[in-house]
């Protein structure tokens, strides 16, 4: 494909080739080049390309085609968010100034057919997603073109609706690009298989905020119009030619081995047969029926080693303080600390000290995981799933079977939203399906059951904080102490590769990468920079019982929508609103008073009006702790996560004979700079809200000593629609930050010190412990 | 050999008796609008009408429908064309209302379990052709086996979209 690289150019910095003369078609596709380190670790890096996009082939990111449509390409998979679909259509329709209309193909997440890598987070990239730099390239590229077709300066050519003008001449991009093969080369380093995936270097001009057309309207998602329409293929929906079904019978606890696979019952079920990889027992057969059956006759028939290796969950707090290592891992520091809080806690005019106390959450998507694994006699393995990093899967499995990446193909489909479980690669099912389909020579369809989702799966880490605050006698916070401590949370270890005894990465421990390591970050933006003495600290540890397992699985955790800072943006806020009312000051007052963004006081003076509240300190007069009857009372939460600012009012009703709590209303703002795409932002923050409301007053994963013991909606409950409150959501567009931030993540964390809070306002108690679940409660107001 | 009338046609399907609906619409029937939630009867993502009442094809025998009609989401565009008389070539061309307002309200997110809030959605305007929201909120947590259960948390978009298709409905699009 040298040829494609004759004529070469430059075109600020980016190298724009061309082949001219294609008999038909044509178009502009752009490719990329590596700079600094290889993409990809594992492999050499002309095997990485067998199937995955080669930058020598110009394969691209966009593609200008000569009916002026346009395809855009990404390595993010949608999780319901929908940005692919919206937001990222309207930033390249934008950047290229083409009508929304015009990108009529988006391709995202396979492997084989993507540029990027990454996961389903992150998707405005600090408002400069791959995507906006590769259009922005792509933009110079076709000005240059024009200029040099038109013979007309660069700087005299303006672009509306795909149409290059300038000195009363004007082309169309089709026609720039018809019956040429050009590529445009653009800078990109990263590796591919890690976390992050791929960046886009450079600094191409972009489109002025001030000229956009496209961004800030409320397109509509296509994909939903096929959803809704029973028109998509979903990953569940994937059935390939001689494909048998399975079930897979997890071991009898998290730290269970194998004593004896129970045999088949070939009367009952002729067609399966089970599969034993070491600790990994699976029920293959050629109908779903018959698996689901005979997976329920050999688990009945298959002897386990007994485990207790866990502190179960009525003793977790105690063995987190108590037992749990926090010394291996480096203690980490918050950027924002300053100061010398020691002196000032011990002189404090007033002081507020507590623990706060969080439990381990599971992600509960709406569906159990499930892939197709397909190991070809050649020995290249494709997966069809519903995953956040493709691409990291690709590297996991090509880790487990002792090959390169290249040999390793993820079809990415539509599935049920898991909220970060596969962020880092896998969420369960993929590499189980893999390992079926070697043992038996064909593709083979592993889907979770509901319990094995709940007890199999990875969780959101417990978490616990030590919290000083210092008040002087204005009433002001003069200093402010943290120590979080929580068990490490991005185990990608592919469960399936782990139950065969095959390599994997490693677990999380004191030494790891960025991500496999213990140590915890400080993942809560520091808000309050008035505040002029500030000392978070983050302690880590590994994730408990997996040590302690025979067959290394304990608790396994992985990030949660919100990582890492909703642990930590809980206690901060809910100490904040205790300070507030020990000040006898307004709790949101009091933080406006706090803050010096303008964009964190806009939020909070937001929600103050949009949900009427009354300004006075908490609690409310004559709170009560006891009755039947129903107690009224608010509280606020603030958060900076992304580069959004947001902040929420819950408004509740609680009844202390029974401890039950109930949202009224919920009133939430957010400022996430460009708003791309309303409606969709505003569907976003609403599910965010309700999965808020269901962290703070439901969820809470509850385990023995051997392993989880929820196993279906009613152990482990989400919120129905009749506990929905009203919800209000504020919109802040602020252009003149100049970029868009997320709003998918932050809203579920936002309501449960808010929901605290007001459970204080109402009763004069305070319940440092979540879920806020009736029972809790209830022990709280009594106590 | 079982004969089934999904949608409005006869489809002879060889399957045991106490095969789960579900997997006979999905994996014999190629009827992908139901999905597998819980295989417990307490989410509704598997949802489907049955004679007019929504019932849960994973927990429903395949024998103990024979003889009832049964409606998938496939079917609800059919379903709508032949309550209001159109002609074949109008109902090809057609969403149910209730699709029309999923989509107009941009209602999923991930859109998993959507199928069975249609699914809910229809049964209830059949019934009931203008809902208040406390009427939508009880049908969708009380009237079914189980509450139909999202993660995601679009239940404000699926109030409002129930009361879009309200709308449409009573405008006879």
């Amino acid at each position: 494909m040298a040829s494609m690289s004759e004529n070469p150019r430059t075109a600020i910095g980016p190298t724009l080739s061309r082949r001219q003369f294609v008999k038909a078609g044509g178009a502009l596709v752009v490719g990329f080049k590596v700079i600094g380190p290889s993409i990809l670790k594992a492999s050499a890096k002309p095997a990485l390309f067998m199937n995955s996009l080669d930058p020598a082939l110009g394969s691209s990111w966009v593609e200008i085609h000569p009916d002026n449509t346009v395809l855009i390409r990404t390595g993010k998979s949608d999780f319901g968010q929908g940005s692919t679909f919206t937001a990222y259509r309207q930033i390249v329709a934008e950047e290229l100034s083409v009508p929304f209309e015009a990108i009529t193909t988006v391709i995202s997440g396979d492997t084989d057919r993507t540029p990027d890598g990454s996961g389903a987070f992150d998707f405005l990239g600090g408002g400069t997603p791959n995507i906006r730099k590769a259009a922005a390239y792509t933009y110079q590229a076709l000005l240059d073109l024009a200029s040099e077709k038109l013979g007309v300066a660069k700087d005299k050519l303006s672009v509306k609706d795909g149409v290059v003008s300038g000195a009363g001449k004007s082309i169309s991009y089709g026609d720039l690009v018809k019956n040429q093969q050009l590529t445009l080369t653009i800078p990109v380093k990263g590796e591919l298989t890690s976390i992050m995936g791929l960046t886009i270097e450079g600094n191409p001009p972009m489109k002025p905020v001030s000229a956009y057309t496209i961004i800030g309207k409320s397109f509509k998602n296509s994909v939903i119009s096929s959803k809704v329409g029973a028109k998509e293929t979903w990953a569940t929906d994937v059935r390939l030619p001689g494909m048998l079904h399975a079930r897979v019978v997890h071991p009898k606890t998290l730290g269970s081995t194998l004593v004896s696979a129970g045999q088949i019952d070939k009367t009952k079920f002729p067609n399966s047969q089970v599969v034993v990889k070491g600790n990994l027992v699976g029920v293959v057969a050629p109908t779903e029926w018959e698996a689901i059956q005979a997976a329920e006759q050999v688990a009945g028939a298959t002897k386990w080693t007994d485990w207790k290796g866990l502190p179960g969950n009525e003793k977790l707090h105690k063995y987190l303080r108590d037992e749990a290592d926090w010394t291996s891992a480096t203690v980490t520091q918050g950027e924002g600390n300053k100061g010398d809080v020691a002196p000032l806690l011990a002189s404090a005019h007033k002081k507020h000290s507590a623990t706060y106390q969080l439990s381990y959450m599971k992600h509960a998507p709406i569906g159990p995981t499930m892939a197709v694994g397909d190991v070809k006699p050649d020995g290249t393995i494709h997966i069809y799933t519903h995953n956040q990093n493709p691409q990291a899967l690709r590297g996991e499995i090509a880790i487990m079977l002792k090959t390169t990446p290249d040999h390793v193909i993820v079809h990415s489909f539509p599935g049920p939203g898991h909220y970060g479980r596969s962020n880092g690669g896998n969420a369960g099912a993929e590499d189980e399906a893999v390992l079926l389909s070697q043992a038996v020579g064909k593709p083979v369809r592993v889907q979770w059951m509901r319990a094995d989702d709940l007890q199999w799966s990875t969780q959101s880490s417990a978490a616990y904080s030590d919290i000083q605050v210092a008040l002087n006698e204005k009433g002001k916070i003069a200093a402010y102490q943290v120590d979080h401590y929580m068990p490490a949370m991005q185990d990608d270890r592919p469960i399936g590769a782990v139950l065969a005894g095959l390599p994997t990465m490693a677990a999380p421990n004191p030494h790891g990468d960025s991500v496999t390591n213990t140590a915890n970050g400080i993942e809560d933006p520091w808000v309050y920079a008035p505040i002029l003495n500030v000392a978070e600290h983050g302690h880590g540890t590994y994730q408990v019982g997996e040590k302690a397992s025979p067959i290394a699985v304990g608790l396994r955790d992985h990030s949660m929508r919100t990582p890492g800072q909703f642990q930590q943006n809980y206690p901060r806020e809910l100490a904040i609103s205790e300070a507030a009312a020990l000040a006898g000051a307004d709790s949101i007052q009091f933080r406006i008073d706090h803050a010096s963004e303008e964009r964190a006081t806009s939020v909070l003076k937001a929600v103050r009006d949009a949900s009427g509240w009354d300004t006075r300190p908490s609690p409310r007069s004559n709170p009560a702790s006891t009755g039947a009857t129903l107690l009224r009372g608010r509280g606020v939460s603030l958060m900076l996560r992304n580069g959004s600012y947001w902040a929420c009012v819950c408004q509740i009703a609680v009844t202390p004979s029974s401890g039950k709590i109930v949202v009224e209303k919920y009133t939430i703002a957010v400022d996430p700079g460009i708003v791309v795409n309303p409606i969709a932002l505003k569907r976003n923050v609403e599910g965010g809200a309700i999965m808020g409301i269901s962290h703070a007053l439901f969820e809470e994963v509850i385990f023995n000593e051997s392993g989880i013991t929820q196993d279906d909606w009613i152990s482990y409950p989400i919120p129905t629609m009749s506990d929905i409150p009203e919800i209000k959501v504020v919109l802040l567009n602020n252009p003149k930050v100049g970029a868009y931030g997320g709003g998918s993540e932050a809203a579920n964390a936002l309501a449960a010190p808010a929901i605290a809070a007001a459970l204080h306002d109402a009763t004069g108690k305070i319940l440092r412990r979540l879920p806020l679940k009736p029972a809790y409660v209830q022990a709280a107001l009594k106590a | 050999m079982i004969t089934l009338n999904v949608n409005g046609a006869r489809r002879d399907v060889q399957a045991p008796d106490d095969t789960p609906l579900l997997y006979v619409l999905r994996n014999h029937l190629q009827l992908i609008g139901p999905q597998f939630g819980c295989g417990l009867a307490q989410c509704g993502a598997c949802a489907v009408l049955v004679d007019g009442k929504e019932a849960r094809s994973c927990v429903t025998s395949v024998a103990s429908v024979v003889n009832s009609e049964i409606t998938t989401l496939e079917g609800l565009p059919a379903r709508w064309a032949k309550q209001k008389g159109l002609s074949a070539e109008q109902a090809r061309a057609t969403l149910h209302p209730v699709q029309q307002a999923w989509i107009e309200e941009q209602t999923p997110q991930c859109g998993f379990c959507q199928n069975g809030m249609m699914i809910k959605a229809t049964e209830l305007l059949e019934s009931n052709p203008n809902p208040s929201v406390a009427q939508i909120k009880d049908a969708f947590t009380n009237s079914g086996p189980s509450p139909n259960l999202c993660r995601c948390g679009t239940y404000v978009a699926i109030i409002e979209a129930v009361q879009h298709a309200a709308t449409l409905m009573a405008k006879g699009r």
